[in-house]
């Protein structure tokens, strides 16, 4: 298989916060990752874990007292060391589309999705003349599909599922090669998620092969499994497992015990959850994090646990083990 | 791909906003710092001072500054900086006072009027809306007017025409509260209608409230200076600053500065320290900071 | 029995956001009412916990018609529903330490010296630590959030539990647990358990019987 050359790729990100009293919370610790054109990768872990954060620093939006090391590089240009400049005139809207958590909130409440959307157009694809700018603004909604009819109506008078429309619209106006996903599907019904996560899906698939590639941060299993085709699971800052997503999700199943613990969870799987809690990114333990809740932990997982295959685990589920499979799904 | 590279070790860590958080630090220290001087020079001047304030000496008037009166004279050549630490004096004490009423008067009316709803809401609100819509200084000349000068009818003039305010942000405050689930989770556990006013919707507007009481002590005082400067405020042989502006009309159009100059840097100067401190302590109460740390 | 008979709930009359539900829940019956996002069904949930007046129909709690709602309901009658809703965030005051959020209806209903040993039960059932009961809100997750509403729920022991999208914001792990702490407290109680929400597999899995929400208001838009 040749691997394309990444959209995005990430080498060691680190991000860390500096609180009051001099105590420092990991929230991202030496994450490696990269997304290749035409390809999803989704981002999977609980609350807390530092999804976010993640997100955050790719978008040079860490809060003041933030610091971050490693690097993110997305064509040329390191994303954790761009100054801000760079950063507003290249990197957002140009060369990452971010689709928010709450369409909604994210867009402006007093104006229609259509002057938001020519305002858009005209910034970032540099389209000039009123009837340009017009038509160029209801091409893009389209491409969101997103009904031309409803252009002038404001965001409070649109459904969850067309708001989220609308703010795709604007995520694709730059052509950006990289799509961020923020949980996007957080609080939509099930039908609406699965819709949204198609036409996600439909954005990164495109005809002419070029692809853009899709990060998406979520918690909720059943969407990544529908989108991803690979699932990168976070636990107390750190991937612990970056794997294919039909073996993930499928055959063999995850091989980090924390994986399986998700997948477990899912009602309609085992609907046992996993015990205990995840640790505090402010007090994380010298060793492997997971231990802990971990039933195959041994004095091992004392040590940092190295990332072999993927997977940063002492003592992984080994990937043909058919018996740990059919456990999963038991 | 070499994912295989182990993680730098000694990983060169930057830093976002350093620039941003130092100006905030100087622009809190420097309020905090007037702030203090204000106080400490209205609270220890008097006692230490040598001059009497209201020491006349007509052989010394309308002196520009100099070293023996760092703030010049006045026209009947009293030392201009007692009589500004003088007029601060009074000045504050009528803010603090007429502050700390309206504070009071205005949080129980908001509060009640939010919490109880219905028509007790808008018939207070009726009357905050009716008194609102007359000018503040109207208002504040027909309360004074009705009592012989002084401190204390200043002061309620001052806070008759201040309470509306913080009585409108605390019954927005107490509207936007109340219908939180977390006040549906108390009533569900079987609160009384008094333990969640006081236990869970005061607790709450409080510190609103109390910024609000801040941000009104300048304002206070140039009410009250407006009021003395219109002569209606305080006896004019007080030295408060609206008096003291007053009192130097005259001089500014001969050429003389100074009078008019050093009681009005008294009045702006305290002003923005007060207004710079709430501005910071505002910052910190506001739910963004809770956010700082995204997880 | 816990029953809604032809409620009709909103917040402006003219347009109501639910227009005559009915459902029943037996006691010891766990019920999934399922639906769209802004279909009314949380409005729904709070009418069967007392919190919101209905414009007609009535709410039957044991057989006693309910007359009086939020806090001019009688006592006994609010705190047999305990309520769980799906923002943690805004469903705990957040000057309350953890310790003191699940002890506030002890304390509000002159039962304070059973807090200190009811607090520590539960809150080893819902998995937290004392670490964090000692934290506020801000200090700590959305789960661990939810898990310490959960139990300011169960604290005064309800007959009823109504829990409102209890688990939409939560992940798969946080959800599986909270499950199991309710259903815990079903097998020892036998108390009915009214779920809404919007997630099939999670209702079907835990609930007895699921209802959709085009069948309890009769069709009706």
């Amino acid at each position: 298989m040749t691997e394309p050359t990444p959209v995005l790729s990430v080498r060691g990100l680190s991000v860390r916060f500096l609180m009051p009293g001099g105590r420092r919370v990991a929230a991202v610790t030496d994450v490696h990752f990269d997304v290749a054109p035409g390809e999803c990768l989704a981002l999977i872990g609980e609350s807390g874990c530092g999804k976010s954060v993640l997100a955050s620093a790719l978008l040079g939006l860490l809060p003041a007292n933030a610091q971050s090391a490693g690097e993110a590089r997305l064509g040329d240009l390191d994303l954790i060391s761009a100054d801000e400049r760079t950063l507003s005139r290249k990197v957002r809207g140009r060369l990452i589309g971010l689709v928010p958590q709450s369409p909604a909130a994210h867009l402006t409440p007093v104006r229609t999705i259509r002057s938001q959307t020519e305002e858009t157009v005209a910034a970032l694809a540099g389209i000039r003349g009123r009837a340009a700018v017009r038509d160029a603004a209801r091409a893009a909604a389209e491409r969101a599909a997103f009904p031309a009819g409803h252009l002038d109506r404001h965001p409070h008078e649109l459904s969850g599922g067309l708001a989220q429309r609308a703010a795709t619209a604007l995520a694709l106006v730059g052509d950006a090669p990289l799509l961020l996903a923020d949980e996007p599907t957080t609080g939509l019904d099930r039908d609406l998620v699965d819709r949204t996560v198609d036409e996600l899906r439909r954005h990164v698939d495109t005809a002419d092969g070029t692809g853009r590639g899709l990060l998406m941060i979520t918690h909720d299993l059943a969407a990544a499994e529908r989108i991803a085709d690979r699932v990168a699971v976070m636990y107390a800052g750190r991937i612990v497992e970056l794997a294919d997503a039909a073996s993930f999700f499928g055959s063999p199943g995850p091989r980090h015990p924390y994986g399986r613990g998700l997948l477990r969870a899912l009602p309609d799987r085992a609907f046992t959850p996993i015990p205990g809690l995840p640790p505090e990114l402010g007090a994380l333990p010298e060793g492997c994090a997971f231990a802990p809740r971990c039933d195959r932990a041994t004095d091992a997982c004392a040590a940092l646990p190295p990332v072999t295959g993927g997977v940063a685990c002492h003592h992984p589920v080994p990937g043909s083990d058919v018996r740990a499979a059919e456990d999963v799904h038991a | 791909m070499t994912c295989d590279a182990p993680a730098a070790q000694s990983a060169v860590w930057r830093s976002y906003g350093i620039r941003r958080r130092s100006t905030r630090t100087v622009r809190v220290r420097v309020s905090a710092a007037l702030v203090a001087l204000t106080v400490l020079a209205v609270l220890l001047v008097p006692p230490l001072a040598q001059l009497d304030q209201q020491a006349v000496d007509l052989a010394a008037k309308l002196q520009p500054p100099s070293r023996s009166h760092p703030f010049g004279t006045d026209d009947l050549g009293r030392d201009l900086l007692l009589r500004c630490v003088y007029g601060l004096r009074v000045s504050l004490l009528v803010g603090l006072v007429a502050a700390l009423v309206a504070a009071v008067v205005g949080t129980a009316v908001g509060a009640a009027a939010g919490a109880l709803g219905g028509w007790v809401d808008r018939a207070v609100m009726r009357v905050v809306d009716t008194l609102s819509s007359v000018p503040h200084l109207l208002l504040g000349i027909f309360v004074v007017a009705l009592f012989r000068p002084g401190v204390v009818p200043v002061a309620v003039s001052v806070a008759s025409t201040h309470w509306l305010s913080t009585a409108r942000i605390v019954r927005a405050e107490v509207l936007s509260l109340r219908s939180r689930p977390f006040i549906d989770a108390a009533v569900s556990g079987g609160a009384s209608r008094r333990r969640i006013a006081v236990r869970h919707l005061l607790p709450a507007v409080a510190p609103q409230a109390a910024l609000a009481a801040v941000l009104m002590v300048p304002h206070a005082m140039w009410h009250e200076s407006a009021l003395s400067f219109l002569g209606l405020g305080l006896p004019t042989h007080m030295a408060s600053l609206g008096n003291l502006v007053q009192g130097a009309r005259s001089s500014l159009l001969a050429g003389h500065w100074w009078p008019t100059l050093f009681p009005g840097l008294f009045i702006i100067v305290p002003t923005l320290a007060i207004a710079g401190l709430a501005g910071a302590w505002r910052e910190r109460i506001s739910p963004r900071r809770r956010s700082e740390l995204m997880l | 029995m816990l029953e809604l008979r032809a409620v009709t709930a909103g917040y402006d009359p003219k347009a109501p956001v639910v227009r005559n539900a009915s459902l029943a829940v037996a006691p010891g019956e766990a019920v999934g009412l399922l639906g769209p996002s802004g279909c009314g069904k949380s409005t729904l949930a709070r009418v069967a916990a007392l919190l919101h007046r209905p414009d007609s129909g009535t709410l039957l709690l044991d057989g006693t018609p309910v007359r009086r709602w939020r806090h001019r309901a009688p006592r006994e009658q609010r705190t047999a529903v305990g309520v769980v809703f799906q923002q943690p965030r805004l469903s705990a005051d957040p000057r309350l330490r953890l310790t003191d959020l699940i002890a506030e209806p002890l304390r509000a209903t002159g039962r304070r010296e059973e807090a200190p040993g009811r607090v520590a039960e539960l809150a080893a059932a819902v998995g937290l630590t004392p670490d964090l009961l000692g934290r506020r809100p801000h200090e700590v997750s959305d789960g661990q959030l939810q898990r310490a509403c959960l139990a300011r729920a169960l604290v005064l022991r309800p007959r009823w539990l109504v829990c409102d999208e209890m688990t939409a914001m939560l992940d798969a792990s946080t959800t599986a647990a909270l499950v199991a702490v309710v259903e815990e407290y079903r097998a020892a109680t036998g108390a009915g358990l009214l779920a809404v929400g919007h997630d099939h597999t999670l209702l079907r899995r835990w609930c007895d019987r699921t209802a959709h929400w085009e069948d309890v208001t009769g069709g009706t838009p």
